[in-house]
């Protein structure tokens, strides 16, 4: 065979330099090609004995990756995965990848790895792919027996699977996950610090101040700002007083309320937009603390009603209480918005980021009732809880006249039916990410009476809620 | 907006369609007739191997068909619903397929606009009954037809080995110049050689060097010099051996042309195997004549049979993109006619039952599916695509990125890009795949994820 695999190189380099190849191969092989077009012939033998005397090898050792990791929850029932996969690539609207595949865990079920794996940098996906997200991140596999997370086993775990834990740790055990998080992130780059500093949000308490003032001259600007918020929500506000008073004079206290008055925070109209700029930006720089002590109030009364002024101004203010504002000021502030129906539902999104998944999910029915902007505010305020409210408040909302105005349209021949056609195809993901599989149900059946075929794929998102059946999650 | 007959007349393109239609009213050529709600669809045995796949939208009117016909709608959206007005019943209740929901996504909707015929351009489908009803043959009509044929085909012979002949020297001309040169000139020397062999009538042999460039610029660099040796020495083996046996079908059909599907059928010497088949995937390539040709791979689930089947077409390229005939892991139980071969491989679908949800595991692969390419090398030297089943084993990727496929006893073998990154993280219980030479093409696997489609999405 060696003598061959000799003779086929001389031939192929024969070739290479251009010129015969007849005087370089076996002889048997010259005698079998003789005659006309000779080095064709012998390029038959050639090529049939390299495809069938010799195999191609790899130059390097070939290690394969490890397994795909099993999850934690099943995977969907088979038969959904082409609507799932259909929905995951379709164009036109929005993307929806996020709260589809939160929509999928909240059922209790796990994606298929072959129609969507998690990419590298996605770290929003919920812990349940933390798993998935190692291993496409080709880091070392969390192995059996590293230990509970510790301060000793850190580095054992990856980072996904830590901040994870973490996070879990940080609801069962403030002061452990603390005590870690203190430890480990000041050896850790900015990204990562800023993640580990977001865990301490929940449950935080005074127990995390002295942790928190280290890191106030920390090299990254973006952790300066998150302990600057979690200071002042804990009333260490260190802002200058002087930003305060300059935020102060562009705002005022007035009174509302016949018998019982209370205080109302109003926001003044501005002469000019430079000043409404600067006033956004004192909004980000001053604490909810300091503003209500250049403004000779405690933070309770500042929240006592409903703001009034421009509904930038109010937007402005609810997103400085998310940030630095007390939990007893905020919940103030949410219920009062609330229960005003002048104050535009977008302004409550920043103050329900803080509530937890139970209190934003009861707060649901509320929001969708006076959600009339495409239901962008109540996806956002769900988070992750989807896939869970009953029809009942769809039906009494304005998205679902906004809804019924889009199917009247759908048979009308106007301009605009491409539109209104996308407009309604987004609409219906919503919801179809809101409701419980009965909801969902009921809905398809409601909008048949439009003449909207069931194949129609606008309503593929409400059939793969409706078959996605929901189970405990472990 | 029922569907009516005078509905479908309204809406045939001409009468020549309703016409075409009329001819393909046989129940026996839909084996596959469905409806749910307003949607029929139905699968429609035409001339191509693959089958088509047609849809109708009862209440509006719109339709739409696999094949690569230009008039809308086509004969055999026509016959799907000439056959629903006629009968209705026959047509099963059924859950909406998949592919009739990804219509519906890409559809306009709306009726399509009424359309307005000149004055004595009525259309019939009664009169379209008429006419495709059979009228005897004539003996003398028929002898002078045949002895036509046989000129013709006396012609192509001469032709064809003179074009042979002249391939054979450009083939030697190519090595004797240099490898490195031919590869550099390869897109406009090929073209040249094809356009003779066009001119020849040896159109396969043509379409095949046409595509030769792009086989081997596919190839990394190093291994270019290899690949073209073995192109040009199959073309060698394959103008040698048609000279030797020009009325051997197979090489007729690898220099000349293909017979047709009605060929096929009416051959007692086509192989024909009846069993419980698997489409294990799709391939669709554009080539550089403007043709598209979709090859649609079938594994027999059956143990001691022919193994594999390619359903092949050619459609042009400007008919636009065309949906696949079936769904990745379809299985269905047909009995298929093979082309006759050496080692047989393509096929038409002679008689096809519906689909089923059959649960037969995949069958248990060689230990070494290279030695099994080499057994098919022999029987066919001059073959490009050989399809393989693989046992049990990875795809692992050398540091350089460069995938291959091992198995669980060592044996490895170069696998073509891109593969989806769950392959990598999967166990692969069996898998097919088709070798070019060079590089395996994966089309499915049986894994530890079950099943994995090497094409988007399957």
């Amino acid at each position: 065979m060696q003598e061959l695999e000799a003779s086929l190189a001389r031939v192929r380099s024969a070739w290479m330099a251009g010129r015969s190849a007849l005087d370089h191969c076996p002889a048997e092989w010259r005698d079998a090609v003789a005659g006309q077009h000779g080095d064709a012939g012998l390029a038959a033998l050639t090529g049939h004995a390299t495809t069938v005397l010799f195999r191609t090898a790899p130059t390097t050792v070939l290690e394969p990756r490890p397994l795909l990791p099993a999850l934690a929850l099943p995977v969907m029932a088979e038969a959904l995965r082409p609507r799932f996969r259909r929905i995951l690539s379709a164009k036109g609207g929005p993307s929806i990848e996020r709260h589809l595949v939160d929509l999928i865990a909240a059922r209790g079920r796990s994606v298929h790895p072959a129609d969507w794996l998690p990419s590298p940098t996605d770290d929003w996906v919920p812990d349940l792919y933390v798993p998935w997200l190692d291993w496409v991140r080709s880091e070392t596999p969390a192995i059996d027996g590293h230990g509970a997370l510790a301060v000793e086993t850190y580095d054992r775990w990856s980072w996904a699977e830590r901040r994870a834990e973490l996070a879990r740790l940080r609801l069962a055990d403030p002061a452990a996950a603390l005590a870690i998080i203190a430890a480990k992130a000041p050896s850790e780059p900015a990204e990562r610090r800023l993640r580990l500093l977001e865990i301490l949000e929940t449950n935080l308490s005074e127990s995390d101040a002295e942790f928190l003032e280290g890191l106030a001259k920390d090299r990254s600007e973006r952790v300066q700002a998150v302990t600057r918020a979690y200071l002042a929500r804990l009333g260490r506000s260190s802002d200058g007083a002087d930003l305060a008073t300059e935020l102060a004079d562009m705002v005022a206290l007035g009174k509302v309320g016949l018998i019982k008055r209370r205080t109302r925070f109003v926001i003044k109209s501005l002469k000019t937009s430079a000043q409404n700029a600067r006033r956004r930006e004192l909004f980000t720089l001053v604490s909810v603390s300091a503003l209500a002590r250049a403004l000779g109030v405690s933070e309770q009364q500042l929240v006592e009603a409903p703001p009034d002024g421009p509904a930038d101004g109010i937007e402005a203010f609810a997103q400085m209480m998310a940030a630095t504002g007390s939990d007893a000021a905020l919940r103030a502030l949410l219920n009062g918005m609330l229960a005003d129906d002048s104050t535009p539902v977008s302004h409550l999104r920043a103050l329900t980021s803080r509530l937890s998944a139970t209190e934003r999910q009861a707060l649901l029915p509320q929001i969708m009732a006076r959600d009339a902007e495409g239901l962008e505010t109540t996806l956002a305020i769900a988070g992750r809880e989807l896939g869970a409210m009953p029809i009942a408040p769809l039906l009494a909302s304005p998205t679902y006249t906004a809804l019924s105005r889009l199917l009247d349209q759908l048979n009308v021949d106007d301009p605009h039916r491409a539109s209104n056609n996308t407009a309604l195809g987004a609409a219906l993901n919503r919801i179809a990410l809101l409701l419980d599989a009965p909801g969902a149900t009921d809905l398809v059946a409601r909008i048949g009476i439009w003449g909207v075929s069931p194949a129609d794929p606008k309503l593929d998102l409400l059939h793969l809620n409706a078959a996605l059946t929901t189970e405990t999650k472990s | 907006m029922g569907l009516t007959r005078s509905a479908v007349e309204a809406m045939a393109p001409d009468q020549g369609a309703l016409t075409a239609a009329a001819a393909l009213l046989k129940p026996s050529k839909w084996p596959v007739r469905a409806r749910a709600g307003g949607l029929i669809w139905g699968e429609c045995q035409g001339s191509g191997a693959n089958p088509y796949r047609v849809v109708a939208d009862t209440d509006e009117h719109g339709s739409k068909c696999t094949c690569p016909s230009r008039k809308f709608p086509c004969k055999h959206a026509l016959a799907l619903m000439w056959l629903f007005v006629d009968d209705g019943a026959t047509f099963q209740d059924a859950e909406i397929p998949a592919w009739v929901n990804d219509w519906m996504g890409r559809r306009r909707k709306g009726a399509a606009p009424p359309r307005t015929d000149a004055p004595g351009d009525a259309k019939s489908m009664s009169a379209a009954r008429d006419v495709t009803a059979e009228t005897p043959p004539d003996p003398k009509a028929e002898a002078r037809k045949q002895a036509a044929a046989d000129k013709r085909a006396q012609e192509t012979r001469q032709s064809v080995r003179a074009a042979t002949e002249d391939l054979d020297g450009w083939l030697d001309d190519q090595l004797r110049t240099g490898l490195p040169g031919f590869l550099k000139e390869a897109s406009e020397r090929c073209r040249r050689i094809a356009a003779r062999l066009v001119d020849a009538k040896a159109g396969a042999l043509a379409s095949r060097i046409d595509e030769m460039p792009a086989r081997l610029l596919d190839l990394p660099g190093e291994e270019r010099i290899d690949g073209a040796i073995a192109e040009l020495g199959k073309l060698a083996l394959l103008t040698r051996a048609w000279r030797a046996a020009p009325d051997d079908p197979d090489l007729r059909r690898e220099v000349v042309g293909s017979e047709t599907r009605e060929d096929v059928l009416a051959d007692p010497g086509a192989p024909r195997v009846h069993s419980l088949w698997e489409v294990l995937g799709e391939r669709v390539l554009t080539r550089r004549d403007g043709l598209v040709s979709q090859a649609t791979w079938l594994m027999n689930l059956a143990p001691d049979q022919q193994r594999f089947a390619v359903l092949l077409d050619f459609f042009p390229a400007s008919a636009g993109r065309r949906s696949g005939a079936f769904v990745p892991g379809e299985r269905f139980k047909a009995e298929l006619a093979f082309y006759p071969a050496r080692a047989p491989l393509r096929a038409v679908i002679a008689r096809r039952d519906e689909s089923t949800d059959a649960l037969d595991v995949w069958p248990v692969a060689g230990a070494d599916p290279l030695a099994d390419l080499a057994e098919q090398a022999l029987a066919s030297p001059w073959r490009i695509d050989m399809p393989v089943l693989l046992p049990k084993g990875r795809i692992c990727a050398e540091t350089s990125g460069r995938a291959w496929w091992r198995s669980d006893d060592g044996v490895v073998v170069p696998v073509r890009k891109p593969i989806p990154t769950l392959a990598y993280g999967a166990h692969i219980e069996r898998a097919a795949g088709v070798w070019d030479g060079a590089r395996l093409a994966l089309i499915a696997a049986q894994t530890n994820w079950g099943r994995l489609g090497f094409d988007a999405g399957t």
